[in-house]
């Protein structure tokens, strides 16, 4: 009898143990998108050592991988959109700052240099946001994306200051469509034109992108992207031949794709890859492979991507899609076959949350 | 003889193996049960609180709806959910609607109709008088905002489900957040100010960029609540949504049932419903089997269907019933 209860008090234990492993052994069941969380770039190796040096950014930190590893750079912050002086010695990046964003000149290490917009103010109507900053190929410019003029509505127009100069001598460039957002990601061109890209929104209430080249300041910018391809986050390759971008045509996925360039007419684009989200693209240093982010696993997180370009892109661009530069006018790019098997994308980070609205600067 | 009946006696009252083996197995039973259930104690207490909501939706005064309590859908059959949102920030007593949409599930064809109602829309009551839809649920609640979208829509309503802003957040983070394409940049200088505190009517700015990226739970609401900037008006609101909803829907299709006490944590006192568990767990089954091009996506825009005018010092949006009608008589039958 004594026995009978020693042994079932020895049982109460194993009872409890078991009722916990139950427990615990249910919550591993749990699917991987409530269990996985992204890590931090700097704990992960590439899965593929990508050539020279690049810069990206994962929740508002930057981070520079080179020779297969990662590390973090800059002071804390939400830090976003970087982009490269011509000479690739220094960085300008976006800094939010709870109802405003300010552009910062950093060096390739991430210590601050300079701080060259002043956007916030303790009057909410009087912060302005500035992103997608980009220095023009002569080193002398940065132009971005400012939400100024402000009527009634907040939209963003392409503007550009002296980059060793003062945010009072910035100067408006484009003249963007009200209650649409307005024009992004600007990219200067070495012949002092720009390309950027304009949202519109059609009669059937369907908001578009497209890109847009423009030859000097608040002239009437013509687009080189049908209003129907929705184009936009456009990549000048190195030697400003090709653009590479991505196109969603109405769809809630995007393709990326890559068109001839001949500095203010576009070609016929070139369908890369489609039917997934893939983002901001960029041009490797040698103009032979694209980088660009999509998401991967359940989590949907994005990761770094690379891929080469087997066959090169035809390099003239002879006829632009757009007859005529007036504004919101139809269009109808070409889209022209594949001629060759699509070129295999690697995947290059894994178990990052890349921000896929920050394109990788690579040099 | 009897000398060995003590014996016997002694040998019965020791346990046979296979009895300590019955009972060592009923014990572990016993045990693991214990296990589960503190497991997923808090989907059960869910389960009572808050699926399962009675609606009682009052007769129709409107000679074109259909008759109320509707009959619930038997399983397996099409069947509607009126999907509301709300600002639960206590701004009001009862929250008025920020968003609702009526989603039209065909088990067997694996087809979704999602039609966004504006919040905006100047309606009769079912509560008496005219106002913004979105005062039905403040003044009534679900069975009062039932009642009013199926009196002016002619649809008939199976089931409800009440989100609010907070377990909308909390629902997309548990989920690792949503991937989504934002057409244009959605920029806001009076987006409301009142989730994290503080003042209720105090507002901020927000800047959601434009591209595909993965937006977490509050990045999500940003999106899907700003209006001020969107020339298409609330009605740009409305389909982000939808978009965002069937964002939801792409990862709830990976979830499984050991999920779903993290699933009823995020939404614990942020969340209602007229369905049981039988149909909420068969619906998370559905969600594995449909397709986004299955989906059809209905978005009252103006001109066709609305258009927009002042009553009484507001803005507000004016049905065209004819239009509307035949809409919802074509894909709410």
């Amino acid at each position: 009898m004594i026995l009978r209860r020693i042994a079932a008090i020895l049982f109460l234990p194993v009872m409890l143990a078991f009722g916990s492993g139950v427990y615990l052994y249910l919550g591993t069941l749990k699917s991987k998108l409530v269990q996985e969380r992204p890590v931090s770039p700097a704990v992960t190796k590439p899965r593929f050592v990508l050539p020279g040096t690049m810069f990206v950014v994962q929740q508002g930190r930057l981070f520079k991988m080179n020779a297969g590893s990662f590390t973090e750079i800059g002071p804390g912050g939400d830090w976003s959109q970087p982009a490269l002086t011509p000479d690739h010695t220094k960085l300008i990046a976006v800094l939010r700052a709870g109802w405003s964003s300010d552009l910062y000149l950093l060096n390739l290490d991430g210590h601050v240099l300079k701080r060259l917009t002043k956007n916030d103010s303790r009057y909410i109507d009087s912060n302005h946001w500035a992103f997608y900053p980009r220095v023009s190929p002569d080193g002398a410019n940065v132009v971005y994306s400012f939400d100024s003029p402000k009527n009634n509505g907040v939209d963003l127009a392409v503007w550009s200051m002296p980059l060793n100069g003062a945010q009072w001598q910035a100067h408006r460039w484009t003249d963007p469509y009200w209650y649409t957002g307005g024009d992004v990601s600007p990219i200067p061109l070495a012949g002092g034109g720009l390309l950027f890209v304009r949202h519109s929104i059609d009669s059937s209430t369907a908001v578009h992108s497209r890109i847009y080249y423009q030859s000097r300041a608040l002239a009437i910018a013509n687009p080189l992207t049908a209003e129907a391809d929705d184009c936009s986050q456009a990549a000048l390759s190195p030697d400003g031949t090709q653009i590479a971008m991505v196109c969603s045509r109405g769809k809630q996925t995007t393709a990326l794709e890559v068109a001839p360039f001949n500095g203010s007419v576009i070609g016929a684009l070139r369908v890369l890859r489609e039917g997934g989200l893939y983002a901001s693209p960029a041009w490797s240093p040698d103009g032979k492979a694209l980088a660009y982010f999509a998401p991967t696993g359940l989590t949907g997180h994005f990761q770094l991507w690379y891929l080469p370009l087997a066959v090169a892109v035809n390099p003239s661009a002879t006829a632009s899609p757009m007859a005529s530069p007036s504004r919101g006018g139809a269009a109808s790019s070409i889209v022209a076959p594949t001629p060759t098997p699509a070129p295999v994308p690697v995947q290059v980070t894994e178990g990052v949350d890349l921000s896929a609205t920050s394109p990788p600067v690579w040099y | 003889m009897t000398g060995q009946g003590p014996a016997r006696r002694r040998r019965a009252s020791r346990l046979h193996p296979v009895r300590i083996v019955v009972l060592t197995l009923f014990c572990l039973l016993l045990s693991g049960t214990a296990g589960a259930a503190a497991y997923f104690f808090p989907v059960v207490v869910a389960g009572v609180g808050q699926t399962g909501q009675t609606v009682v939706v009052p007769p129709s005064r409107s000679p074109g709806a259909k008759g109320t309590p509707p009959p619930s859908a038997a399983p397996g059959a099409p069947f509607t959910v009126l999907l509301l949102g709300s600002d639960d920030d206590g701004k009001n007593k009862s929250p008025l609607t920020q968003s609702m949409i009526l989603v039209r599930v065909e088990p067997s064809t694996k087809h979704v109709t999602m039609l966004s109602i504006p919040r905006d829309l100047w309606v009769p009551l079912s509560t008496g008088g005219s106002a913004k839809i979105d005062a039905a649920y403040a003044y009534g609640g679900p069975a009062a905002a039932i009642a009013t979208v199926e009196r002016n829509f002619h649809v008939h309503i199976d089931e409800y489900a009440w989100v609010g802003l907070k377990g909308l957040i909390k629902l997309i983070d548990r989920l690792g957040g949503v991937d989504l394409l934002v057409t244009n940049p959605v920029l806001d200088d009076v987006y409301p100010n009142d989730i994290d505190g503080g003042f209720l009517y105090d507002y901020k700015r927000v800047a959601v960029l434009p591209g595909a990226q993965h937006l977490d739970g509050s990045r999500a609401l940003q999106y899907v609540r700003s209006r001020h900037n969107d020339v298409n008006g609330d009605f740009g609101r409305s389909a982000r949504q939808q978009q965002v909803l069937l964002a939801i829907k792409a990862k709830a299709s990976t979830l499984n049932a050991a999920d779903l006490p993290d699933i009823v944590d995020a939404l614990k006192g942020n969340f209602k419903t007229s369905m049981g568990l039988d149909r909420v767990r068969s619906l998370l089954g559905v969600a594995t089997a449909f397709d986004l091009a299955n989906v059809k996506q209905i978005v009252l825009y103006v001109p066709a269907f609305t258009s927009y005018g002042q009553i009484s010092g507001q803005s507000v949006i004016l049905p065209h019933w004819t239009q509307i009608l035949a809409v919802t008589k074509a894909n709410f039958p």
